[in-house]
């Protein structure tokens, strides 16, 4: 089976224009829809497009923040409770009302999201399925929400003298605020922070180094989609006059979740697709099943709902927008050849001048990263054993070492994703050590993976673009409204192609950037990085599956690096490449440092060549006498 | 005094179920990682089909069996055809599985067994005082049964080999493998054992607490909220957090509200999860980047 991927976020597609023709299509579609169908069908209609935004808020969640809730019923529920009573009781209007019980409803996911979003996916699905239920037990608990009858006579909209009270009128009601939700959430999708949480869903360590604060992130896009959920909420409670506890109900739920999963998890459009879909199932199955199964009550479609969920889930994750893209991508084959991608080497040009200096940059020689006694242990096992190092800007240090000396354990407590058992890192001024990576990354340094972690689901330049993140500020609320965030973006996109173009990628910008060669994957990620401008920048074995050619590009770009003020510390096993390059050397050997000191000086280190050769200390004198000289090391 | 006997007694049998449930949650997640949402329908399954059986005519110990069976049968079905074919498993991905295989469960006990929830008639039927605490027979089988299961289960995973290259696999799948475990056949006894625990916790709690086609949503969020207080990884956890779930519920029923009952899973499972996510009896905190 294919590599299964439920995300079709992130900067992989630059579809913005397809989007903007997809949404104006449904528009139409929508505008269209009232005027043909019979009365039922649009009573089912209205159902869909107010159960639609609740499913397009929990598709944003899954596609995002790569979590699910199962309560989404529960902030649906709180919001049409809200709105009921304020109506009802306080003569609030519906508008004004509506404001309201979307901030109580953020406020409650905001405490139910702060807790849970730490940890692992399946205790916020769990939690908020709790949640849900607890709505549903407060509500029918409760007197002041009228217990188990609920809250009644909440009024239809009335706007301009008008009154939107039959099916056809509240769909047309309904058909801009949808159509306002969708837009959002694709400006919310195609943003800093889609982009951002793309990322962390291909790989979470690389975009926290690059400075993503994931949780946070997580959270933001959570109130999020509680606030769509919301928002149905009150369209609900004024389409149907009523709100009791069964708002909460657990299959209601299920069903948010089956019309995001139907129409494709991320995609924005798809919840309202997958809505109108499973509104329809729901329609068909409640007539269909009692005639099947005589004597058959209650939520009989559940079945079919059960069914369906574990089918596409299966057979189809990507849900209907995977069928379309696989339908598009059959026909434009059939068209013809589409043009190859260009894999020529670009040649970076042979410039020597400094590079990325930039104004702010701490002064040559001024310390820079401070690493005290770092320690780890492994159960009964040191990998890392009172690890010393300082780096000043603008110098380039080696960190070499046999395998499994401690190298990539001492290079991931440094830039936070190992929690060291003893010692300090601290980083310009900040302790880090034991702080998530991008407290790291705030910090002004960044680093790069042993084991690529290229964000898989995006382009070269997607992945530069992420890279850019801490030197852009749109939050949340200034992508969905689009107008100031559209600059920036313009601004990222044109540092990143810079990069790119600096590193010899500029042509590959646009493919995705696993579709690379592996050597080339190095480079990119390494971009990316630099993409942030770091002050120090972190390289675990940099110059592996690079080619000859590659790799003194590769060193002639670390000295520009260095000439343009920045400190680079890399973890390497071509020693004869890190003995040419870099200003100090420290040498690990498990887990301790024997050695440190300029490349001459390690280079004939007897306890380097111990250490290197397999002889003991006494004899490695004679060998570091007999064979001094570059062709000393392995 | 006596109320707080009487209140400590009932939660203690009604906390037995959860743990049955619980281990459940765990010998699945362990093995996979996958939180198998239908665990709670197990049991109600396991409930609604001994009930039926019974009424049948059906001898109540050979409903049971037969209620246990089937839904063991349902299990390993469940694990062949939903969990088995699907590659690079996730956390999201396995949630949305098995919340469909939940929801097909539910509605295919509503269209079987009608909306109504119904009892079990007990095999004791009757109670005794002890002390001025009223004891049901029945709530003295579930807390013999489920104790006797939970010290099977345990045994099987310390003691026999099959038990072992279980724990194996959930610690080191690579490591499993190359060593001859086999992860498919692994997976299948995980959802073996689960579907066994939950269908006879459904069987047990029929009599007492009812069963209908909508228990198994409480059911399983309580098992689950149980397996958690227990760090989701020990069967002994799991046990401890069900009795202790199951107490702290009857202790809110009787003396602050009967309606909040349902709300404490729910509380405990947030306070647990902020204040320690690795739960209160586990050892190790679950860290992973």
């Amino acid at each position: 089976m294919a590599r299964r991927r439920l995300l079709l976020t992130g900067p992989s597609r630059r579809s913005r224009r397809g989007d903007v023709v997809g949404i104006a299509l449904l528009a139409v579609l929508l505008v269209v829809f009232p005027l043909v169908a019979t009365p039922s069908v649009i009573n089912v209609g209205v159902y869909a497009l107010i159960y639609g935004l609740a499913a397009l808020g929990l598709s944003l969640l899954m596609g995002l923040a790569g979590q699910v809730s199962l309560g989404q019923a529960g902030f649906f529920a709180i919001g049409a409770y809200t709105q009921g009573v304020l109506v009802t009781r306080y003569d609030f209007g519906g508008l004004a009302a509506s404001v309201i019980a979307v901030a109580v409803t953020m406020t409650a996911a905001l405490l139910v999201g702060l807790p849970l979003l730490r940890l692992r996916g399946h205790y916020l699905a769990l939690a908020t399925l709790g949640f849900g239920v607890i709505v549903a037990v407060l509500a029918s608990e409760s007197d002041f929400l009228g217990a188990t009858s609920g809250i009644y006579g909440i009024a239809k909209p009335e706007m301009n003298n008008r009154l939107y009270n039959s099916s056809t009128e509240y769909f047309l009601l309904l058909v801009p605020v949808v159509l306002i939700g969708l837009l959002l959430a694709r400006n919310v999708v195609e943003s800093r922070i889609g982009r951002a949480l793309g990322a962390v869903n291909d790989s979470e360590v690389a975009a926290e180094s690059l400075g993503v604060d994931t949780f946070r992130l997580r959270v933001q896009v959570f109130v999020l989609s509680a606030a769509y959920a919301s928002v149905a909420g009150t369209a609900f409670a004024h389409w149907l006059g009523v709100v009791n506890p069964n708002a909460s109900n657990f299959p209601l739920s299920v069903k948010f979740l089956l019309m995001a999963v139907l129409g494709g998890v991320g995609t924005v459009y798809g919840a309202v697709v997958g809505a109108f879909a499973v509104e329809g199932l729901d329609d068909g199955l409640r007539r269909l099943i009692p005639e099947l199964v005589p004597g058959a009550v209650g939520e009989v479609q559940l079945i079919g709902f059960g069914i369906l969920l574990t089918a596409i889930m299966i057979f189809l994750p990507g849900g209907l927008h995977q069928l379309w893209t696989t339908v598009r991508r059959r026909l434009a084959a059939r068209a013809g050849p589409g043009d190859g991608p260009s894999g020529a080497e670009a040649k970076a040009p042979p410039d020597e001048g400094p590079l990325l200096a930039r104004e702010g940059r701490p002064a040559p020689g001024t310390p820079l990263l401070e690493v005290r006694g770092l320690t780890k242990r492994f159960g009964g096992v040191t990998a890392v054993d009172g690890f010393d190092l300082t780096v000043d800007a603008g110098e380039i240090v080696a960190l070499i070492g046999p395998n499994g000396a401690g190298k990539t354990t001492a290079f991931n407590m440094i830039s936070g994703p190992v929690v060291p058992t003893a010692g300090t890192v601290t980083m310009a001024g900040t302790r880090v050590e034991g702080r998530k990576p991008h407290v790291f990354a705030r910090a002004g340094a960044t680093r790069t993976f042993q084991n690529l972690q290229i964000f898989t689901t995006a382009t070269v330049l997607g992945n530069v673009m992420v890279g850019r993140h801490l030197r852009s500020t749109s939050g949340l609320l200034g992508a969905a409204l689009v107008l100031p965030a559209r600059r920036e973006e313009r601004a990222v996109e044109a540092s990143a192609r810079e990069l790119l173009e600096l590193l010899g990628l500029g042509a590959d910008a646009d493919r995705l950037a696993v579709d690379l060669p592996f050597g080339r994957q190095r480079l990119v990620e390494i971009a990316r990085a630099l993409a942030l401008e770091p002050d120090l920048l972190l390289l675990d074995e940099p110059m592996a599956g690079l080619s000859g050619a590659e790799r003194r590009d590769l060193a002639r770009l670390l000295r520009r690096l260095r000439a343009g003020g920045m400190a680079i510390v890399l973890v390497e096993h071509d020693v004869e490449a890190v003995l040419a390059l870099a200003d100090r050397v420290a040498v690990l050997e498990d887990g301790v440092r024997i050695a440190l000191g300029t490349p001459d000086e390690v280079r004939h280190d007897p306890a380097v060549v111990a250490a290197y050769l397999g002889v003991e200390p006494e004899d490695a004198d004679a060998v570091a006498v007999a064979d001094s000289g570059p062709a000393g090391l392995p | 005094m006596t109320d707080l006997l009487q209140l400590l007694f009932a939660g203690l049998s009604q906390g037995a179920v959860y743990a049955l449930i619980a281990i459940g949650f765990v010998a699945i997640f362990t093995v996979s990682g996958v939180i198998n949402l239908a665990q709670g329908e197990f049991a109600a399954l396991a409930g609604l089909v001994a009930i039926s059986a019974a009424g049948g005519g059906m001898l109540l110990p050979a409903a049971a069996v037969l209620a246990v069976s089937t839904v063991a049968i349902v299990a390993v079905v469940m694990e062949r055809l939903v969990i088995f074919p699907v590659r690079g498993m996730t956390t999201l991905v396995s949630l949305i599985l098995t919340l469909g295989v939940s929801t097909g469960l539910k509605a295919l006990m509503l269209l079987i067994y009608g909306p109504d929830a119904k009892g079990l008639e007990p095999l004791f039927p009757g109670a005794f005082d002890l002390a001025g605490v009223s004891i049901r027979y029945q709530e003295l089988l579930i807390l013999a049964v489920a104790g006797v299961v939970a010290l099977a289960v345990y045994w099987f995973y310390e003691k026999t080999l099959a038990g072992k290259s279980l724990r194996a696999c959930a610690e080191q799948p690579v490591a499993a493998r190359l060593v001859g475990i086999s992860l498919s056949r692994a997976s299948l006894l995980s959802f073996l054992i689960a579907g066994c625990v939950g269908a006879i916790g459904g069987v047990l709690a029929s009599p007492i607490y009812f069963t209908g086609w909508e228990s198994g949503l409480t059911l399983g969020l309580k098992g689950f909220v149980a397996a958690t207080l227990g760090g989701l990884v020990s069967v002994r956890g799991a046990v401890l957090g069900g009795l202790l779930l199951g107490v702290l519920e009857n202790l809110t029923a009787g003396y602050i509200s009967t309606g909040l009952r349902d709300a404490v899973a729910f509380f405990l499972l947030i306070v647990v999860l902020v204040a320690r996510p690795s739960g209160i009896f586990g050892r190790h905190a679950e860290a992973r980047v």
